[in-house]
């Protein structure tokens, strides 16, 4: 116990030092990667609270972002922006801007609301029928944000938003989405989630309510997307509904199932792996010259490449990178597996 | 089977990293440098790739004739995805890393909308070759140019055409609501039309990426008096089935759009349906075209192996040769003098027109091309400025 609250005081430390120190000895440039890597890194982790631990592998994820995006883009806007920029949003929002903070948190529990309706009919299903059914929750999100233009501009982009994403507000969230996970994870109600993936019916054999498992693990995992979905926009100042569809949704789940879907840390290096090998790639496609050797600009070499080392990762090792083991640098592992070892299961 | 262990692959990927990380690439003496980010893979591919092969044709052009102020231009390249984020990056490796003195980039105003809070902060002038939004320079800010016209004088010249060239009183307006450029476009065309006397029959609206227009179609051939020509505000995907719809439902009437035409897709896959159609555009390239244009096209064709695919290939020449000039009046590779000489631009000849910005403006005001279709093939219809051109 002692030893995992250095490792993770240790972590903290270090974060914190990144958030601050960075901006003046990093580039912008390395900035934004660790930035980016950190914000994948949320909704990556809240990702794997339905798709890994609970197993329902939804694809519906990147709604609950892009949801909490416009919440808090549209919240986020000033008052003479939502007068050119939304002419037609309704009295009730038009007269007032949030700071950052309140936005974000605001976005967190409008998408967590909107989990708790989406998922009391769906977490019902199992299988391959939550994957559609939450696909259709996404596409549904979709024409929302396209069709509902009073609020959200329609297809076209919305623009304007303050660009408060820092790397210390990244990390902090980070750090809090880290936090409450674990607790989660491995905690009595994490061995019901597992339990629930692992084997439904014994597991309701035992008096564990699958629904309401299901239920909870989705809604908290739609908050930490509401609120990465916040960070995002924030980030970005401006994007559109296509920016939170198939692609983005691709994205995060290749980079859950790379770093291995039942592990925290799993879920944290699988980002990190896939945004610095895509980092890399897209630097050297651009071509290059070692020695008498100039190799060409091939634009579109990385998404292939890319690709393939997913095919080869997925042959030689289906778990992921991690499985279901956690990263801890030698201390105790507080995997499942090594509470049940150690005696720590009651 | 081979199996390898968490150590191993975690191991291995560091290692390559570590590999790629510290191979960088070498670099000619002393060029200036000029970023060029580009939709190269994504949806706006078939836009941005003829752009880049203009910008670097007129690099070569420039560096062969001794280049600015005595030193080669350098465009420094990344493909940017079509995505938000990977501008974003690509943006601040352009700016941080890469230290280009301006910017020349993309066709499509999300992209340029995205990239702009950067540019701005950095204050690097920027030179956008085909994003149409007149919005643009209110949006991001001072250091944010076109090189092309604003949608509000192409929607204007194409209203125009209907009423004067077509003589149509009366028309039907189909809005693409899934982009902002078809948006806008669409808007400022209401405005024109109506101003010149016109009358919209009815209108209706779909989404990029739909196939069936059906009920569109049904609505217009419902209609107690036939329109005189249909405004499509569409992207070339989307046109070319709306065309072969409608010609199967037997309206024959002209359709009329803006450059979002202008690709060749338009002929391959309208075929017949395509007859009677014009669009607005920045410069027509193709058979009896302008000696200035003819000799772009002569230099595409020996750089590229293939004849420029569309107006874009000209606009990213143009944006280049137009950055070089305004470096050149310049007189010293500073960001700031260059864009004041970008402002002052006046009368540069380029291969889509001429380029002048009125103080202030920096939406250039150049004439606009109206392509037509006829037996197949394109032919210039009508190259005219605007009389009315609705505020942007």
């Amino acid at each position: 116990m002692t030893a995992r609250v250095i490792v993770a005081g240790l972590a903290l430390a270090v974060m914190g030092g990144i958030a601050f120190g960075a901006p003046s000895i990093m580039s912008d440039y390395f900035m934004r990667i660790i930035l980016i890597i950190a914000l994948n890194s949320i909704f990556v982790l809240s990702l794997s609270l339905s798709n890994g631990f609970t197993g329902v592998f939804s694809l519906g994820h990147v709604g609950f972002i892009g949801a909490g995006a416009y919440i808090s883009g549209i919240l986020s806007l000033t008052v003479q922006q939502k007068q050119s920029l939304l002419p037609h949003l309704p009295d009730l929002l038009n007269w007032f801007s949030l700071p950052f903070l309140p936005a974000t948190l605001v976005a967190g529990l409008f998408t967590a609301l909107l989990a708790v309706i989406v998922g009391y009919p769906l977490m019902r299903l199992s299988g391959y029928f939550v994957s559609v059914a939450t696909m259709g929750f996404l596409i549904i999100v979709n024409v929302v944000l396209i069709n509902a233009s009073n609020f959200t501009r329609g297809a076209r982009t919305f623009t304007g938003v303050p660009l408060d994403t820092t790397l210390p507000w990244v990390f902090g969230w980070l750090a809090v989405t880290v936090f409450v996970l674990w607790r989660l994870v491995y905690s009595p109600f994490g061995r019901r989630m597992k339990a629930v993936r692992d084997d439904t019916v014994a597991a309701s054999a035992v008096g564990i309510d699958v629904l309401k498992t299901r239920l909870l693990a989705f809604v908290i995992g739609a908050f930490f997307a509401g609120v990465g979905g916040s960070l995002y926009a924030h980030y970005l100042g401006s994007f559109s509904p296509v920016t939170f569809y198939f692609a983005m949704t691709m994205n995060l789940i290749a980079m859950l199932v790379l770093g291995g879907m039942g592990s925290l840390s799993g879920a944290i290096i699988g980002v990190i792996c896939v945004s610095i090998l895509s980092e890399l790639l897209r630097s050297v496609e651009r071509g290059f010259t070692i020695g008498d050797i100039t190799v060409p600009a091939l634009y579109g070499a990385s998404q292939i490449v890319l690709g393939f080392i997913f095919i080869l990762i997925m042959i030689f090792r289906p778990k992921g990178i991690m499985g279901e083991r956690e990263f801890t640098l030698g201390f105790s592992g507080s995997s499942a597996k090594s509470n049940l070892k150690q005696g720590k299961v009651k | 089977m081979t199996h390898i262990t968490r150590r191993t692959a975690l191991g291995l990927g560091l290692s390559t990293a570590f590999i790629l990380g510290t191979n960088g690439s070498a670099f000619a003496a002393d060029p200036i440098k000029i970023g060029f980010p580009a939709n190269l893979t994504g949806n706006a591919a078939s836009l941005d790739g003829p752009m880049l092969n203009g910008g670097k044709l007129a690099a070569a052009e420039i560096n062969a004739a001794g280049g600015v102020l005595g030193r080669p231009i350098e465009l420094v390249v990344y493909d940017t995805k079509s995505d938000a984020t990977v501008i974003s990056t690509v943006a601040s490796q352009l700016i941080d890393s890469d230290k280009v003195i301006s910017i020349v980039a993309f066709s499509d105003s999300d992209s340029v909308l995205a990239i702009g809070p950067q540019i701005q902060k950095a204050q690097i002038p920027l030179i956008t070759p085909g994003a149409t939004s007149p919005k643009l320079p209110s949006q991001l800010g001072n250091e944010v140019f076109l090189a092309c016209f604003g949608d509000n004088v192409q929607a204007a010249v194409g209203a125009e055409f209907a009423l004067n060239s077509l003589k149509a009183k009366t028309g039907y307006l189909l809005t693409d609501i899934g982009t902002e450029y078809t948006t806008l476009l669409s808007d400022y065309f209401v405005k024109t039309y109506e101003h010149g006397g016109g009358k919209l029959l009815g209108q209706d609206s779909y989404k990029t990426g739909d196939k069936s227009f059906t009920a569109q179609i049904a609505k217009i051939k419902a209609l107690p008096e036939a329109p005189g020509f249909i405004y499509a505000a569409s992207l070339v995907d989307e046109v070319t089935l709306i065309l072969k719809q409608l010609r199967q439902a037997g309206i024959d009437i002209p359709v009329v759009g803006g450059d979002g035409y202008d690709s060749p897709l338009l002929l391959q896959v309208g075929g017949k349906a395509a007859e009677n159609t014009f669009f607005t555009t920045h410069s027509y390239i193709g058979a009896g075209a302008t000696p200035k244009v003819q000799a772009f096209m002569d230099a595409y064709k020996a750089a590229n192996k293939v004849d420029p695919e569309n107006a874009f290939a000209a606009l990213g020449y143009d944006a280049v040769k137009l950055m070089a000039d305004a470096i050149k009046r310049a007189g010293e590779v500073d960001s700031a003098k260059i864009r004041d000489a970008i402002a002052a631009t006046t009368g540069l000849d380029g291969v889509t027109g001429t380029i002048t910005y009125r103080p202030g403006i920096a939406v250039p005001d150049k004439s606009v091309s109206v392509i037509g279709v006829k037996d197949g093939k394109l032919f210039l219809a009508s190259e005219a400025a605007p009389t009315f051109v609705p505020e942007p």
